[in-house]
C-alpha cells in the first residue's frame, strides 16, 4: 500500500507542479475568495461560477482549480463575517461568532490573520490525512459492485439529510427524491425511451446540471439579495476598515494552537461523513473548544475569543478536505460543494467512484497534491492582500447583482449556446426560489439530481444480475454493511427525539 | 398555515402529477415483459413523494424556521424589483439570438443596473461595457470559442 501511495504522490506531485496546473491553482484560490467574500455568495456558488471556465481544459486541470475555488471561498466567506457579519454561507457563521466582535474591537486585521492560519493549518493537516485515507477506502472500494454502488448512493442520500438539523431530515429526503425526479427528465439510458420530454427537443438529453446548479444557487441567491433587501455592503465604507496590523504573537500563537490541532482532527473526520460538510465541520469545532476551554475563557466565546474564532475556522476548512474523502474515492459527494463538483467530473466523462483511483490517478493525486500547494497560496498571497480584497465588500449591490446574473446565465448560455437553456434556468430559479421561501433545503435537490442517472443504472443493472430479485440488499456482505449503516444514519434523527422527550420527563 | 406545510403540500400535487404522467412513458413490447421498465424508477419516486410530503404535512412542525406562514416570511420582501429582474433575464434570453452577445449583454447590464437604483449613465456604461467586450474577447480571441453575432446584422445587412 506505501509503495502504491509513495509512487501516487508522485504523480500528483508531477501533475501538479506542470505551469499550467499551478497557475491554475493560484486563479481558483484568488477568484475562490473573491466570490466567497461577496455577501450571499458561498462555496457551492463559488464552483457553480467557475465550471463553465473548466469545459475548456483538461479533467485534472480543471478539478484542480475547482479545489482551489472551494476552499479559496471558503476563506473568503469568514472575510465577510468577520469584517460585516455577513456570512457568505452556513460553514462561516461560526466564525462570525467571535470573528465580528474580535473586528469591532479594534482588531480587524489580527481576527483575518488568525482565520488565515487556522485555515492554513487545518487545511494542510487535513490533506495529510486526506493523503493516507483516500488510498486505503479507494483500494477496499475498487472490490465494489454494481449493488454496493447502489447501496452506497442510498447511504450518501441518506447521511445529507440525516445531517439536515432538527425538523429537516424529511424536507431533506423530499428535496433529494425532487432532484431525482428530476433527473429522470430526458431519454431514458437503457430503452432509448423518451421520459417527461413533453415534445420537446431541448429536453431529449435531460436537464443539463450546470443549469441546475446556477439556477438553484447563483442566480436563486442573487435574487434573495434583492428580495430580501440585503444592504449589508451598501452601508459600507472601505475607507472604515481599518487594519493596525496582521501580527499575531507569539502568546496568541501559543494560546489557539491546541484549538487549531483539535479542530483540524474533527473538523476532517466530520467531513469525511457523507452529507455532513463543512457547515457541521465548524460548528462542532467551535462547540467543543467552547466545552473544553476553562471557565474564565468560556466567558469570552461569543465577545472576541481567539480560540471561538480558530476553532470554527480550522474546523470548516479541514471539512472541506475531508469531503473530498467519499468524493474522490466512493463517487459520493460529501457536502453540496462536492455535488457540483461531482457533477462537473460525470461532465468531463470521468466515471466517479473507486475506479477513478486505479484508471485516473492524475486527477486523484493531483488534486490531493494540488491542496497542498492551495493551502499555501491562500496564506502568502491572501493575507497581504486581505485589506485590498476586503474593498470588495464595498461593491453595491446595484452592480454586484447584475453582474452574478449575468455571469450565472453566461456561464450557461457560453457552454451551450441554447437561448432555450437561459429560460430553463430562469423557470428553475423561480422554483429554487419557492421552494427557499418555503424553507426547503437546496443542496440534497441538487446532490439526488447528480446522482439519480447513476443510481437508476446501478440498480438496473444489479436486478438484473440477482434475477431481478431485491436480494442484492444483502447477499454480500459489503452490501449489506452499507444499508445497515444507512438504516443506522436514518434512524439517529428519531433516536435523538426519542432521548430529547425522555431528558424533557426526567 | 406554516410554510413548510406550504411547501409540502404543493409538492405532494407536484409527486402525483409526476406520477399520473409516468403511466404515458411509451414502453416497447419487450420492456412490458421486464420488471424493471423506464416507468418503474418514475413510479417509485412518486410513491416516496407522496409519502415524504404526507409525513411532512401530519408530524408537527419542528424547525423554527419552518413555523412561520409565508405572508409573515414574504413580509417587507422586494417583490417588485426582484419581478422587473426575472422579466429582465426572459427579455434577455429572447433577444440574445437577435441582438447577439454583446448588444443583448450590455442592455441587460444596463437595465439591472437601472432597475436596481443606479441612474448615473456613465458610471453604468462604464462597468458594463468593458466587463462584457473583455468577456467576448476571452472567449472569442483567446479560446477561439465561436459566439454567433445576431441575427440582426444578417437582417441589416452589415454581415
Amino acid at each position: 500500500m506505501w509503495e502504491g501511495m509513495f509512487s501516487g504522490m508522485m504523480t500528483g506531485i508531477t501533475t501538479t507542479m506542470i505551469p499550467v496546473n499551478i497557475a491554475m491553482v493560484l486563479f481558483g484560490c484568488f477568484s475562490g475568495s473573491l466570490i466567497g467574500m461577496l455577501p450571499g455568495l458561498g462555496p457551492i456558488t463559488a464552483v457553480a461560477l467557475m465550471i463553465p471556465v473548466t469545459y475548456g481544459l483538461e479533467p485534472t486541470t480543471g478539478m484542480v482549480l475547482l479545489s482551489g475555488v472551494y476552499y479559496g471561498a471558503i476563506f473568503g466567506g469568514s472575510t465577510s463575517s468577520i469584517l460585516i457579519n455577513a456570512p457568505g454561507e452556513a460553514a462561516t457563521v461560526a466564525t462570525a461568532l467571535d470573528g465580528y466582535p474580535l473586528a469591532r474591537q479594534g482588531y480587524p486585521g489580527k481576527a483575518l490573520a488568525i482565520a488565515a492560519y487556522s485555515s492554513f493549518s487545518g487545511g494542510t493537516i487535513a490533506v495529510i490525512l486526506l493523503m493516507f485515507f483516500a488510498p486505503m477506502l479507494a483500494s477496499i472500494a475498487t472490490s465494489f459492485q454494481s449493488a454496493d454502488y447502489f447501496a452506497l448512493m442510498i447511504l450518501g442520500l441518506t447521511a445529507v439529510s440525516a445531517f439536515a438539523g432538527r425538523g429537516g431530515v424529511l424536507k431533506a429526503l423530499l428535496m433529494v427524491v425532487f432532484g431525482l425526479m428530476l433527473s429522470t427528465v430526458g431519454t431514458d439510458q437503457t430503452s432509448g425511451v423518451q421520459r417527461f420530454t413533453f415534445g420537446s427537443l431541448e429536453l431529449l438529453d435531460g436537464i443539463e446540471f450546470l443549469l441546475l446548479a446556477m439556477a438553484t444557487f447563483a442566480l436563486t441567491e442573487a435574487l434573495m439579495i434583492v428580495l430580501k433587501r440585503d444592504a449589508s455592503s451598501d452601508s459600507l465604507d472601505p475607507k472604515t476598515i481599518g487594519f493596525k496590523s496582521l501580527k499575531v504573537t507569539k502568546k496568541e500563537f501559543k494560546l489557539i494552537t491546541p484549538s487549531v490541532l483539535r479542530s483540524s482532527l474533527l473538523g476532517f473526520f466530520v467531513g469525511v461523513l457523507p452529507g455532513a460538510g463543512a457547515t457541521l465541520g465548524s460548528f462542532m469545532s467551535y462547540g467543543m473548544e467552547r466545552n473544553l476551554a476553562p471557565p474564565e475563557e468560556q466567558k469570552k466565546f461569543g465577545k472576541g475569543s481567539l480560540r471561538g474564532l480558530a476553532a470554527p475556522e480550522t474546523g470548516n476548512n479541514a471539512a472541506s478536505s475531508g469531503s473530498f474523502v467519499p468524493l474522490l474515492t466512493l463517487g459520493i459527494p460529501g457536502s453540496g460543494t462536492t455535488a457540483v463538483m461531482l457533477g462537473a467530473l460525470i461532465a468531463y466523462g470521468i466515471e466517479p467512484g473507486p475506479r477513478m483511483y486505479v484508471e485516473r490517478p492524475d486527477v486523484f493525486w493531483g488534486v490531493i497534491m494540488s491542496m497542498y500547494l492551495g493551502n499555501v497560496f491562500l496564506l502568502i498571497l491572501n493575507l497581504p492582500l486581505i485589506p485590498y480584497f476586503a474593498r470588495l465588500l464595498a461593491i453595491p449591490r446595484k452592480l454586484m447583482v447584475p453582474i452574478i446574473l449575468f455571469f450565472s446565465l453566461m456561464g450557461v448560455y457560453l457552454v451551450t449556446f441554447n437561448d432555450f437553456d437561459i429560460m430553463m434556468m430562469v423557470y428553475f430559479c423561480l422554483v429554487a426560489i419557492a421552494l427557499r421561501l418555503m424553507n426547503m433545503p437546496m443542496a440534497p435537490l441538487l446532490l439526488g439530481f447528480i446522482l439519480g442517472g447513476l443510481m437508476e443504472d446501478n440498480l438496473r443493472r444489479s436486478l438484473m444480475i440477482y434475477d431481478e430479485s431485491m436480494s442484492f440488499m444483502w447477499e454480500r456482505p459489503i452490501t449489506l454493511a452499507i444499508n445497515l449503516t444507512t438504516i443506522f444514519i436514518l434512524s439517529l434523527p428519531l433516536f435523538r427525539s426519542v432521548m430529547a422527550k425522555i431528558k424533557q420527563r426526567t | 398555515m406554516a410554510r413548510e406545510k406550504v411547501g409540502a403540500l404543493i409538492m405532494l400535487l407536484f409527486s402525483i402529477s409526476y406520477g399520473l404522467i409516468a403511466t404515458n412513458i411509451p414502453l416497447t413490447f419487450l420492456s412490458q415483459q421486464e420488471t424493471f421498465t423506464a416507468r418503474t424508477m418514475p413510479y417509485a419516486l412518486a410513491v416516496l413523494g407522496v409519502i415524504l410530503c404526507l409525513a411532512i404535512l401530519v408530524s408537527p412542525t419542528v424547525d423554527p424556521a419552518g413555523k412561520t406562514s409565508l405572508a409573515e416570511e414574504t413580509a417587507g420582501m422586494d417583490w417588485t424589483t426582484a419581478i422587473l429582474l426575472v422579466i429582465t433575464m426572459f427579455l434577455f434570453g429572447i433577444s440574445m439570438k437577435w441582438l447577439g452577445f454583446i448588444i443583448a449583454s450590455i442592455l441587460f447590464l444596463l437595465a439591472g443596473f437601472y432597475i436596481l437604483g443606479e441612474r448615473r449613465v456613465m458610471y453604468m456604461l462604464f462597468a458594463a461595457i468593458p466587463l462584457v467586450v473583455v468577456l467576448w474577447a476571452i472567449m472569442s480571441l483567446l479560446l477561439g470559442v465561436y459566439i454567433a453575432p445576431g441575427e440582426i446584422f444578417y437582417k441589416l445587412g452589415i454581415l
